[in-house]
């Protein structure tokens, strides 16, 4: 099987090699190393990680002057696939490789970064300013086209005190491959045997055909298109919680594993954190969707840098543990003060120590 | 026959260009062969698109590894790319035609430089400028005064009813598509219409045409093959287009749309689209089919360009036969 596996691989390094000309042409790691003296990284990936990698490079660079860190958002998706095809240094993703990936790369490491969580959130005149309350079931069918007005029972059981009217939902998902639609999907997937059996998850799924449910791009396309279409509902990364509240969107109230309706706070995604810690393993690689806990926020993940052990030689090899044992230092790059910007949590000492343990493995 | 480097170095530069040409079809072909083969004629046929699970363990379908539940059909975007540049072309050739006329003919001399070189701009706005446009001012349009219009007066047509929610659709992409294509359209023909022979002109005002008449009737059919040509070029931006489509298209999957409101997907935005997520496919088999959409897409352009030059022909046949 591996021989099977490695002979379309090489095809698609080429492949790879001619979009990363356009995407790394200019700011390539290579080119750039032949001239200068310090080192260049190239780190690709998570539109999600994106901003906060821009706030951490330059700061880093600053007081490590002979490294220079180029980033891009192009998804998850490609983080990985640059990472694979040893294009980027460092490859950002929402999502973990899966295991018939890491069978076929047993050198790439996913490390931990920080964790982040995924909001609901809809845009019901009259509704906004309340947080209505929603279920893994009942978001399954809706992005199923089973429940299709606002004023479902299924909804209205959840949300006795409020009157909803018989307006069409307007389900929004992502067009492109996303780790926010991997995080949803997963959600849905844990909570919903049937969705689990039938569409399951994954950064981009082939969605049931919803009549009148529309596909956008990115995480701004989904706040854009969910702020013009009133009963529209939409799944958006916590990072751009400012859009959302300049949209006017409201946000749901979801139900954890235990029963109970929670928000998105520090706390709520620290219990599921918690609740999941624990069963994290030596690799890393662990969904951390529908915690257990009655105050756990069941959508939340790890955000991953996705690196290959074997650098092509020992001075970048040192350079990407620099930063990202930097990254992941509640003194440098986990203080508050990068982490509140895109509000994510730092990673708990434990997981902190298992993601130590993995940057220490990058060699040459 | 001596052989200088001056003619080595044209025959070389000469050859690279139907060389490269070659070399994509070559490299499309071969890259996706194992997806035509698994995929067969259901690939044309079929409306589901579904990468599978890429988190099992990939399974053997018909001699080929692809993960669980994998199923590659390409339908809805064949019928959304052919409807989203048919309707751009409607509405786009007569505009052209009349814009190209107008700026020939019926404009002062003094305004015309200023006024072709406003078209020839438009034809070089960046596609996402008008993807971005089309998001935040004519989506929303569409969904609040021209979807619930069409339901009101037009709703009698099967193809007009049932409003839109979101404004994101096949009439939206549509007319995105025509702003794109009409500047190329207008500036082919404009500079095919400024060669037509003043004795020509003269010849129809002489035998008593009004400037009208003399346009449709001198004018036109003198440039009909640069109609065509400049229809195809514009058809060739309308099939390719991605980005600005894929902004406003809705994205739909596994479904054909039922209105001129419907949520629609192209072929080259879906590659675009799903290129991310096909890459962690380990089998390699996602990244496959989309090659082979691109090759469908290369073939569906060649046979729209063979068409319209066949038909180019029995035009200049008809004419000659004519006089």
């Amino acid at each position: 099987m591996q021989i099977e596996a490695g002979k379309p691989l090489r095809r698609r390094t080429i492949l790879l090699g001619s979009f990363g000309a356009g995407a790394a042409g200019v700011l390539g790691p290579g080119s750039r190393r032949a001239f200068a003296a310090g080192i260049s990284l190239l780190e690709t990936g998570s539109t999600l990680l994106y901003p906060l990698f821009n706030l951490w490079v330059p700061k880093y660079t600053a007081s490590n002057p002979g490294v220079r860190i180029t980033t891009q958002g192009t998804g998850s998706g490609t983080g990985i696939a640059q990472t694979l095809s040893g294009v980027a240094q460092i490859g950002a993703s929402d999502a973990y490789m899966s295991d018939p990936q890491v069978k076929q790369h047993p050198d790439i490491l996913n490390i931990p970064l920080a964790i982040s969580a995924q909001t609901v959130n809809y845009n019901v005149p009259g509704f906004n300013g309340t947080n209505l309350k929603l279920s893994g079931p009942v978001l399954a069918g809706i992005y199923s086209g089973r429940i299709t007005h606002w004023n479902d029972p299924a909804i209205g059981k959840l949300n006795p005190g409020a009157r909803l009217a018989a307006h069409v939902i307007t389900p929004v998902h992502r067009t492109d491959g996303s780790g926010d639609t991997f995080i949803f999907t997963q959600y849905l997937a844990a909570s919903t045997p049937e969705w689990a059996g039938s569409v399951g998850y994954g950064t981009t799924i082939s969605w049931p055909p919803v009549a009148g449910g529309i596909g956008a791009i990115g995480n701004p396309g989904m706040v854009q298109a969910s702020g013009q279409t009133p009963y529209a509902i939409a799944y958006i990364g916590v990072s751009f919680h400012n859009e959302i509240a300049k949209a006017g969107l409201g946000t749901a109230m979801l139900q954890n594993r235990d029963g109970n309706f929670v928000l998105p706070t520090p706390k709520t995604v620290g219990a599921a954190a918690a609740a999941v810690q624990d069963k994290t393993p030596p690799d890393q690689r662990i969904s951390l969707i529908f915690a257990p806990g009655p105050d756990s926020y069941p959508i939340i993940n790890y955000e991953y840098a996705i690196v290959n052990r074997r650098q092509p030689n020992e001075t970048i090899a040192a350079a990407v543990r620099n930063f990202l044992a930097w990254a992941i230092d509640p003194e440098g790059g986990s203080a508050a003060g990068f982490l509140d910007a895109v509000q994510f949590l730092p990673l708990p000492p434990k997981i902190a120590a298992l993601s130590k343990r993995q940057i220490a493995k990058i060699g040459a | 026959m001596r052989t200088s480097p001056f003619r080595v170095g044209l025959i070389g530069l000469s050859g690279a260009v139907p060389g490269i040409l070659v070399a994509v079809v070559l490299f499309l072909a071969i890259y996706s062969w194992p997806a035509i083969r698994f995929n067969g004629l259901s690939f044309l046929v079929g409306k589901t698109w579904n990468l599978g699970n890429l988190y099992a363990s990939p399974v053997t379908v018909g001699g080929f590894q692809v993960p669980h539940g994998a199923e590659y059909g390409i339908l809805v975007f064949i019928v959304g790319t052919l409807a989203t540049s048919a309707i751009a072309l409607m509405i786009a050739v007569p505009v052209s035609l009349g814009v190209a006329i107008f700026l020939a003919e019926g404009v002062p001399e003094r305004f015309r430089p200023g006024l072709s070189l406003i078209v020839e701009l438009l034809a070089v706005v960046p596609s996402v400028v008008y993807g971005l446009w089309g998001v935040t001012v004519l989506a929303p349009l569409i969904a609040h005064v021209v979807a619930p219009a069409f339901n009101d007066v037009l709703g009698f047509i099967p193809f007009f009813a049932g409003g839109s929610a979101t404004g994101f659709g096949l009439l939206t992409a549509s007319l995105v598509l025509t702003l794109m294509v009409v500047p190329i359209i207008t500036a082919t023909i404009y500079s095919a219409l400024r060669q037509v022979a003043d004795s020509d002109k003269e010849a129809a005002y002489a035998l008593g045409a009004l400037k009208f008449e003399m346009a449709t009737r001198a004018m036109l059919p003198a440039v009909r093959g640069s109609i065509v040509g400049a229809v195809i070029l514009g058809l060739g931006r309308a099939l390719g287009e991605t980005m600005a489509v894929l902004m406003v298209s809705g994205g739909a999957i596994n479904y054909l749309p039922t209105t001129l409101m419907s949520p629609i997907s192209t072929m080259a935005a879906f590659i675009v689209s799903q290129l991310d997520s096909a890459e962690q496919d380990p089998t390699g088999m996602a990244v496959r089919s989309l090659a082979e959409i691109a090759l469908v897409l290369f073939v569906i352009t060649v046979i729209v360009n063979a068409a319209a030059r066949l038909i180019t022909r029995g035009l200049h046949v008809g004419l000659a036969s004519r006089g």
